[in-house]
């Protein structure tokens, strides 16, 4: 039972911060990011080849990864988004043909076969004789601390009260002086940061190879699409769901069904409440 | 082609809004009524609500005593009442003789796929709106914002109603276009369709109507001669601010 | 129906060329043109749903997958003829279109295509654990019955099944239906205000394509011998699909066959240069370089060329 409770808190923090990236998008930009998982992937990637293959600090390889997060969400922004204007579909079908792409790109420098990466905080903590891997208590903490820095953010300064405007209203915001195109770009970029460093703690979670991207994207899509358009608090809550039941479907029926749940909620969401569980309606 | 329309005590409500408070009025088969009424007062809302678009919160619906109120918007237009928007809807990628064609299919599967287009009803009715021969080919992308309304209106025709509900079809359209689709609305006339038709331009909808509705925050004010309508003062009052 | 003597003459080089192929090209290249063929009916598939409603399917092999495994399960396990368990299959598939049809009533465009990727995610994990014996679990199925010998006989068969799909939805497209799914893509309600029942066209819409989907998937079965879980419900799968259509021309027919031979020798020419999975790299970035540029695909390119072609 402690168990449970102990890996399905370290689970859901994680999950937390991978949704976050995404819902961010979603909510900003009004699109899906099917590339978004290439983040996670690109994150990966980056810090094994940096901190692994070429021994640098770990903390400079999670600072390599979010660099490159960044920039990959940028790029895609200023190459793909921004002259789609908006056009939804095409936006999801270029993204899922970029995803495919990246993933090509990985296996073409990276190879085909999975890569262990090495825990970043070696070590295992003992609660109860329930075993707690550092590198998974760091990667929970780690998001956490991500998480309330990115409310603070939203809040407290004039580019996050800019981007929760273009959030609500992108029409409203624009008339009133808000420069629509930036703060999309940032968002972008944020949301790529994001997405790379969660994917740092991902693989170290799991393991690193290039179809690693599939898993976190459905996972992100459940929390939005289930927490909601834009709600912090939904992403929350709903990380915490998929979270547990996953760790209580693999731990107490069995390990090959933990996604299982994970795509019902999706779909029995969207076909009951088409808005989700927290959204709000577009008018 | 005529029928009446008659719509019952409908209300309809947003929430705390009064979109549709109790209106009650009758369309005699062929006659044409104007319904007038300041912006909000509700008319696009009774438009949609005898369509079937929005479910009237209480109250029905007839066209010629059959009620309309349980049927979905396809099946109303198949009884025979169909009606054009504010905004027109073109279907954007295909061509005018085909966004018709939209418009005359019957509602069956076999049906579309046995018979062919009725190429020369087509050409006809867009001829009749006011296109000619080589705007059957052009796709909405070229077509003025009066084109729009003529493709509109020419679509609502291939329904073959009874009944149509005009949703002001004479915005943004020049004076040679107003007088093109009023002379069709009076060649209508005399083959007995029956219109409810809202429009801004009360020059334009004068001679076109038998008598105008008049409403305001859902509700019935006057209805009569259009003269008598717009002489009364409650009228006056809300619809033109009392100032004319 | 609107149908142009040129159409006929096009039809008749397109196809004569497909019949003579044995004679001109090597066993190999015979083998690609199989699976082109396979693509371009799992194109055209995708096409008649997604292409024409506007309804993107990102889970197109969740119906593939079903017409494939009923199929593999029937033949393997229950000793079923494949006279009768191709058709089982396709009914089955056409029972699936109608699960995906579902959704379809109440959510559209981002949501839908997340629901449709969600399903076939599903399909994917409950296909190994749910009754392993008789799906074959994770490792997939193989021994199946295949219904030809060579590769000859399995190109004609792939042709023929390829050709009379392509051109029977050719033809139901071009009558007064395919103007009816297209005005759905554009307008939903609009095609409502017209007086037509949307659930009846997107009904159709599902099922035609489901149709195909299970005739593809079924027949694609029985030439490989096999199936498993990992190659069919995947997402470079979903990617080929739905790239193949593209590249053609959505909402064509037309265009996501020649889309699917063109990806097809895309994939083939790059194969000395790029031996492994790595040609998705130059396959995808073409793909999406394509997209950005003309979104109406080649077709459309080709058919402007002609057009300047003509007025010159």
């Amino acid at each position: 039972m402690l168990q449970i409770l102990i890996q399905g808190l370290l689970l859901s923090g994680l999950y937390a911060l991978i949704a976050m990236g995404f819902t961010l998008i979603f909510s900003v930009g009004r699109v899906l990011n099917l590339a978004y998982g290439t983040y996670l992937l690109a994150g990966g990637y980056t810090y094994f080849y940096f901190a692994q293959q070429l021994g640098l600090p770990k903390f400079a390889g999670v600072g390599l990864a979010a660099v490159v997060g960044a920039a990959m969400g940028l790029a895609k922004f200023q190459a793909i988004v921004k002259p789609l204007k908006g056009n939804h579909v095409a936006v999801e079908i270029s993204t899922l043909i970029l995803a495919v792409v990246v993933q090509a790109g990985i296996i073409f420098r990276f190879g085909d076969s999975s890569k262990i990466l090495l825990p970043i905080v070696p070590g295992v903590g003992r609660v109860a004789d329930i075993a707690i891997p550092y590198s998974n208590l760091i990667a929970a903490i780690v998001s956490w601390v991500i998480l309330i820095a990115l409310y603070v953010f939203a809040r407290s300064t004039h580019i996050g009260r800019a981007m929760r405007a273009v959030s609500m209203d992108p029409k409203g915001a624009a008339l009133s002086g808000v420069d629509t195109d930036r703060v999309n770009a940032f968002t972008w970029g944020i949301s790529g940061t994001l997405g790379a460093v969660a994917g740092v703690f991902f693989a170290s979670y799991t393991q690193l190879y290039p179809g690693m991207w599939v898993a976190p994207l459905i996972i992100a899509v459940a929390v939005v699409i289930v927490g909601g358009i834009g709600s912090i608090f939904g992403t929350l809550i709903v990380a915490h769901i998929v979270g547990f039941m996953e760790i209580i479907t693999s731990s107490l029926i069995a390990p090959e069904l933990r996604g299982v749940f994970t795509m019902i909620l999706i779909i029995g969401v969207l076909i009951a409440r088409p808005h989700g569980l927290f959204g709000r309606e577009e008018p | 082609m005529s029928a009446a329309l008659e719509v019952n005590t409908l209300f309809k409500h947003f929430g705390g809004l009064m979109a549709t408070d109790g209106l009650s009025f009758r369309l005699e088969p062929g006659e044409s009524v104007g319904l007038i009424g300041p912006n909000g007062a509700g008319k696009t809302t009774v438009f949609s609500l005898i369509m079937g678009e929005l479910r009237p919160t209480s109250g029905s619906i007839r066209l010629d005593g059959a009620e309309l109120t349980a049927l979905s918007t396809p099946a109303r237009i198949r009884a025979g009442v169909s009606r054009t928007y504010q905004v027109p809807r073109p279907f954007p990628e295909i061509s005018v003789a085909e966004n018709i064609r939209v418009g005359m299919m019957p509602d069956s599967i076999r049906g579309m796929v046995m018979r062919g287009p009725d190429h020369a009803r087509e050409r006809n009715l867009a001829l009749s709106v006011g296109f000619t021969e080589a705007d059957l080919d052009r796709v909405p992308a070229e077509l003025s914002m009066g084109d729009l309304r003529k493709l509109e209106m020419a679509r609502t025709m291939a329904t073959e109603p009874k009944v149509m509900l005009l949703d002001e079809v004479f915005a943004g359209l020049t004076v040679g276009e107003i007088a093109r689709i009023s002379d069709l609305i009076q060649s209508m006339r005399t083959n007995g369709m029956t219109f409810l038709i809202v429009s801004h331009d009360l020059k334009a909808l004068e001679p076109l109507i038998d008598r105008a509705i008049a409403i305001d925050r859902g509700r019935m004010i006057t209805q009569g001669r259009f003269a008598d309508v717009m002489g009364n003062q409650a009228v006056r009052t809300s619809y033109l601010g009392g100032a004319a | 129906m609107n149908l142009r003597r040129y159409h006929f003459a096009l039809w008749v080089l397109f196809i004569a060329g497909l019949f003579l192929l044995p004679w001109f090209v090597s066993k190999g290249t015979l083998r690609t043109f199989i699976f082109a063929n396979y693509l371009a009916i799992f194109a055209i598939s995708w096409d008649v749903l997604s292409g024409r409603t506007g309804y993107i399917s990102f889970g197109h092999p969740f119906l593939i997958g079903i017409g494939a495994y009923t199929t593999a399960i029937l033949t393997k396990h229950f000793d079923v003829p494949v006279e009768m368990s191709i058709p089982i299959a396709v009914l089955a598939t056409m029972l699936g279109g109608v699960i995906v049809l579902v959704p379809a009533l109440r959510i559209k465009g981002s949501y839908f295509a997340l629901v449709t990727l969600a399903l076939m995610e599903l399909m994917y994990q409950l296909v190994q654990v749910i009754r392993p014996d008789l799906t074959g679990g994770t490792r997939g199925m193989s021994g199946l019955p295949t219904l030809t010998r060579g590769a000859v006989n399995g190109y004609y068969l792939s042709v023929t099944l390829m050709v009379v799909i392509a051109l029977s939805m050719w033809l139901l497209m071009r009558t007064r239906i395919g103007t009816a799914l297209s005005a759905i893509g554009m307008n939903e309600e609009a095609v409502s205000g017209s007086g037509l029942s949307i659930v009846r066209l997107k009904m159709f819409a599902f099922l035609a394509s489901a149709f195909v989907a299970g005739l593809g998937g079924a027949f694609y079965v029985h030439y490989l011998g096999s199936v498993a879980p990992r190659a069919l419900f995947d997402i470079n799968m979903v990617f080929t699909i739905i790239v193949a259509a593209l590249i053609g021309g959505v909402s064509t027919i037309v265009g996501p066959v020649l889309g699917a031979f063109f990806l097809t020798f895309l994939l083939e020419y790059l194969r000395p240069y790029l031996p492994g999975a790595e040609r998705y790299l130059i396959y995808g970035s073409i793909a999406l370089v394509l997209y950005m540029y003309q979104p109406r695909g080649l077709i459309h390119i080709a058919t402007g060329v002609w057009d300047r072609l003509r007025r010159l």
